[in-house]
Order: C-alpha cells, then structure tokens, then sequence
C-alpha cells in the first residue's frame, strides 16, 4: 500500500510539473517563429529550412510554432505591440507569412522591420510581381492553375482560354468541378477569374479600395451570370466540393476529368501519389487564375531581430528557393531567372508571367455571400 | 407506536445537506456561466442594437431578414428536414438491433455490439471522407456495382442525402446505448407471462416492450436532435453548397461575412427550436426521479 501511494504522489507531483505554467523568456540566439499557414508549410520549415540554415549558421536554432491560422498570427502581433508599448520582450520574431497591415497601425507605430531598408543581399533578386509594400518578404507564391485527367482529354486539346473552359465544361457535361469559394482557394479563384471574364479581363476593375455596394452588385453580377451559365454543366448537375482536398480527392477517383487547383497542391499531390501521373496541368493563357505570394514579416523589437535577418536572407537563397518548388511545389519568390535552368525548364508550364491578385476586403465579403445567394441555389439539382 | 420514518438508516440527515449543496454548486455554477449568460447575452445582443445614432435601441431587425429571406428560410428548411429524416432512420435501426442485443446471447451478440458501438471511436472528419470513398462517385458501392454488372447509382455525396447517411452512421451507437438501457427495464418474466398467454412477437412488442421503454426512446430521440440539429463537420463535407445546414450557415456567416449579429441571430433561433426537444428530455427526467 505504501509503494503504491508512493508512485500516486512522484507521480501526480510529476503531472503537475509538466502542467506547470512554464516561465517562457525568449533566448538570445533562438529565433521565435510563427507560421498560420497549413501543416506541408510547417513540415518544409521543419525538414528543410530549419537543418540547412542552423548547419550555415551555428549558435542561431530556430523555434518553429504553428500559431493556428491568420488569426492566431494577429493575436500574437497584437501582444507584440503590447510589448512594444510597455518595452518588453514580444517573445516573437518571425512571421512565415503575414499581412503587416495588420494589426491597424502597426506599420506607424514602427512594428515591423522594413524589409526594402533592412540591407539583405538577396533582397533584389525578388520577383517583382511578388511585392505588396516594404514591410513584408515575398519568398513562395503559388496560383490556380487547371489540373486534368491526361487519359481523358489529351494536353493538346486542353483549354487554354476562358471561353476554351466554358466550351469545353459544356460539350463535357458532369466532368467539372470547383470548391465554394469561401472554402478554399482553388474554387475561390476559379470563381474571381469568371468575375474577371464578365468584365473585360481587366484586373484593374477591382481595388482593395473601390468597392460599393451598386458597383460590387454590377461587376459581380454579370460574374454570377457567367457561373449560373455553367452550373447545369458541372459535376452531379451543379455540386460543389467543399474545400480544395475533395475536388483532389474527385479528380483522383476518376469522377470527374478536371478541377481547379493550387499549383503547390497539384505538385505535391502528384509527387506524394495522391493524383496519379497522367494528370496534366494548364494555366489559362488569355489571363491565368488568380493566386498569390506568402510574404514573411518581422518584428522590430523582437530580440533576436539580426538573426531574424540572416534568416530572411536565408530563404532568398537559390538553396531554398529551388527547395520551394521542388519540395513545397510552390512559385519561387525570387525571380525565375535565379532559379537554375533545369528546373527552369522542367516547370515551365506553370511559371506564371502574370499572377492576377484579387483584392480581398469587402470584395471577398461581396463574393462569399453573393457566390451563395445567386449561384449555389440557382440549379435544378434533379434536371 | 411510531411512524417517525428511520432516518437514521437512510442517512437523509440534516447535517449532509449542506455538503450535497455544494457539490451541486460548481456544475450549476459552471452551467449559469458558460451557457446561460450567454444565452442571455446573445438574446440581447440580437434584439439590442446600434441604431442610426450613437446609441443602441430595441429592434426585431435581424430576426425580420432571417424570415423574409428565402435563403435563410431554406437552409433552415434543410435542417428541420435532415433532422427529422435522420432521427426517423435512427430509430428504425437502432430498435431492431436494440432488440436484438437485449434478448440475444452469445459471441455473436457481442461482435454486433462492438459494431453498433464501433461508430463511436471514429471522428466525424474521418468518417466524412471514408463516406466519399465508399458512397462517393466511382467510390466502393460503384465498383461493387459495376463488377456485377449493374448500373451507377446517383451517388449521395454533396446532396442532402449525403449529411443524412453520415449522422445516421455516427449517433447509432449513442442511441443504441440509450435504448438497450430502456430495455433493461423490461424483465424476463413479464415477457415470459405474456408469451405464456400467447401473445405474439408484434404483440410483445407494442404491449409489452414498447410501453415499457418510450421514455427511453424519447430521451434518445431528443438527444439525437440536439446533435443534429447542431451538426457542422458531416454537412459541411459531405453536403450541398446550397441549402445548407444551420452549422455551416453560421459559421459561415459568422467567419466568412465577418457578420456575428446575423451569425448570432441564426443561433439564437437554432436554439429555439432545439430548447423544445431539450425541454421533451428535461421533462421525462423529471417524470423519472418523481417519487
């Protein structure tokens, strides 16, 4: 009896050791940093990033933390403000991608280190399509692109314009599918390019700044139309997958022949055989589907701002960059001309020469809601 | 003589109460914080808002869009329907295997057991995509299908179906569990006597065991549509894009239109309906413990 209450006391005392709330100070030489990104985007830093960079760099390890999501970065940017009030320490250092607009007035208040400033030797080689201000790195991009069955439909007679698709969907009925725009970007995309369509191509239509309601209505609307025309025509007579994996998943039971898709997705999903080697990948060249760069932020009064600096300097590298698509399946962030040549010309399908970005902000409000009133509903499921 | 009851014996004193008291503190406590005030608080914040001025004044606003916007009305459509479908199946599965459970014995009765209660341990996002691979499009069923012969069926995936299949799948082991407890109430010999008069299987059945075990019933069904009802990973997976579910509804337009006072409202109204099959439970219970 007395061993055994023995064990019960080493161990609750045991328990409660490691329930303890531990005393976090950040380490001079310990970089803090913080991903909202998904679980491959951790795996690449863990398995790539984090061994290359503390083999260059001895004394300097790197504490790699998955923050959640988008709102779980902010809330940690939120504390390190905070900390940049009262001149404590923020316990962060790195952001792995992070919009700095946010938190509001952060940029004013000096929170983030101004990358175009901060004297990196590979800042130059960016891609300068990849920019969105001084405040944020560009280093990995990826961009919807079509992913199909080669054994159905040869590379030959892929679309390769908007209206091509929309034949194409039409004379192949039941043979397309794209994800709610709200639920992943594959489908969200696929849905801001018909937006694009129904306006002239134009990408300089939609701001972050310009839109009203009567606009949002007019320009999206003859969007709506667009994709109400195809509805009939698509998978299941009008279904839609509810996230980028399930449109993979129907494209890689053979349901249907094609789907929008992020190129890291299709890359990744293709080398890890999830999608089977027969599948093809097209980027409309009349204007491509819409995507977008991952931009690192950092902060100015993270204690181990100079080592964050090497890091950011670090990720520029050919080394990583050339990691990046090869291993993430993402676009480099630096210009293709410092990726090396065979790969070069490996990836030259899906080397975007433009990278239409739509404006997020009361645009994405307008589509998610507009995308499920006017288009989801509109179908005769049974016809 | 005396009736004084013996007290003693069953240990009702006085002096225990106030123990008994506080231990029924914390979970009360726990209860009035985390889900009454808030209920209260979303109420207010519903019917309480931010008018052209600087302050806030009462107004039925948002509960007035809710019903006269034909959208809102279908996905709650959507979800009344789903719910009653699904409870409906529950219960025509789970009683005959009830049933069978109660009065069967042998290995056999234990491998149907560890499968009824098997849907337990799997987690509604894995079940969720297990549901396209087998049910989905060229999935299992239609290879199964094809290899004999027949034709492709329609498949369920991302129609109404599609929720309805999974949250059958995933409650059979609660409301199994519920009603074999109910079934445990009725005793061998009442069953032996009824059939010694020579009633017959259905006879049993609708006399004997049926009344016997209603409560029962009601508490699985009213657990099952409290679960239903606020279903989110199984309709929002496996369901159609439109109409949807109440979950994905909210959640939706909570996260998505970045509009809580509508997410709000939608909860609120969801939790109106749900409060009356909480009450048909809260009732029998009642009806239970009452000497």
């Amino acid at each position: 009896m007395k061993r055994r209450a023995f064990m019960l006391s080493v161990g609750g005392v045991a328990a409660g050791m490691v329930l303890l709330p531990r005393l976090a100070l950040a380490e001079a030489g310990k970089i803090d940093w913080y991903t909202g990104s998904d679980q491959n985007i951790l795996d690449f830093w863990t398995n790539i990033v984090k061994p290359k960079f503390e083999a260059a760099n001895p004394g300097i390890t790197l504490n790699l933390v998955d923050g959640g999501d988008n709102a779980g970065l902010q809330s940690i940017a939120e504390r390190a403000v905070a900390a940049m009030q009262t001149k404590t320490d923020p316990q962060a250092d790195y952001f792995e991608t992070f919009d700095p607009r946010l938190p509001a007035g952060g940029i004013e208040a000096g929170l983030w280190v101004n990358m175009k400033e901060a004297g990196l030797s590979n800042y130059s080689k960016v891609n300068p399509l990849a920019f969105d201000g001084d405040y944020s790195l560009p280093y990995r991009g990826s961009q919807v692109l079509l992913a199909y069955d080669t054994t159905k439909l040869a590379p030959a007679d892929a679309p390769k314009t908007f209206a091509d698709l929309v034949a194409w969907i039409k004379a192949n009925p039941g043979q397309f599918i794209y994800n709610r725009p709200d639920k992943g970007g594959s489908g969200g995309n696929f849905v801001r390019r018909a937006i694009y369509e129904a306006n002239g191509r134009d990408v300089n239509v939609f701001k972050i700044d310009n839109y009203t309601q009567a606009f949002g209505d007019e320009t999206l609307g003859k969007g709506w139309e667009v994709l109400k025309d195809l509805a009939g025509s698509l998978f299941d007579n009008g279904a839609y997958t509810s996230g980028n994996t399930q449109s993979i998943q129907l494209l890689s039971q053979g349901a249907v022949t094609m789907i929008p898709a992020w190129s890291d997705q299709a890359i990744q999903a293709i080398n890890t055989g999830v999608l089977p080697e027969t599948t093809g990948l097209v980027q409309l060249t009349d204007l491509g589907l819409p995507g977008g760069f991952s931009r690192s932020t950092l902060l100015s009064n993270g204690v181990n701002k100079d080592a964050s600096l090497k890091l950011a300097d670090f990720i520029l590298t050919e080394e990583i960059q050339s990691a990046v698509l090869t291993e993430l399946g993402g676009f480099p962030g630096v210009s293709w001309d410092y990726i090396s040549a065979d790969l070069r010309e490996k990836f030259k399908d899906v080397i975007p020469t433009t990278i239409p970005v739509f404006p997020g902000g009361d645009w994405e409000k307008a589509i998610n809601d507009g995308w499920y009133r006017n288009v989801a509903p509109n179908v005769d499921r049974n016809a | 003589m005396t009736t004084t009851p013996a007290i003693d014996i069953v240990g009702t004193k006085k002096s225990g109460r106030p123990i008994g008291l506080l231990l029924v503190a914390a979970p009360v406590l726990l209860v009035c914080w985390m889900v009454i005030w808030p209920i209260i608080s979303a109420i207010a914040r519903t019917v309480w808002l931010p008018n052209e001025g600087s302050g806030r004044s009462f107004s039925l606003e948002t509960y007035a869009f809710f019903f006269s916007d034909q959208y809102s009305i279908n996905n709650l459509t959507v979800t009344l329907w789903t719910t009653g479908v699904t409870a409906l199946l529950l219960l025509l599965i789970c009683l005959p295997i009830a049933l069978y459970l109660r009065f069967a014995k042998g290995r056999l009765a234990a491998y149907v057991q560890g499968l009824a209660i098997f849907p337990m341990f799997v987690p509604s996002i894995i079940l969720s995509y297990a549901v396209i691979r087998v049910l989905g499009p060229n999935g299992t069923v239609d290879l199964l299908l094809n290899s004999v012969g027949l034709p492709h069926i329609r498949s369920p995936y991302l129609t109404p179906w599609g929720p309805v299949i999974g949250l059958v799948w995933d409650n059979i082991p609660l409301t199994v569990l519920i009603l074999l407890s109910g079934l445990g109430n009725v005793s061998n010999q009442s069953i032996e006597a009824a059939r010694d008069v020579g009633a017959g299987r259905f006879a049993l059945l609708w006399h004997i065991i049926l009344p016997r075990i209603s409560n029962s019933i009601l508490v699985a069904v009213s657990f099952t549509v409290l679960g239903i009802f606020s279903a989110f990973t199984l309709p929002y997976v496996l369901g159609p894009a439109a109409p949807e579910m109440m979950g994905p509804f909210m959640q939706r337009t909570f996260r998505d239109l970045n509009d809580p006072t509508n997410a709000i409202t939608q909860a609120v109204i969801a939790f109106a309906f749900c409060i009356v099959f909480g009450l048909f439970y809260v009732r029998s219970v009642a009806k239970n413990r009452a000497p």
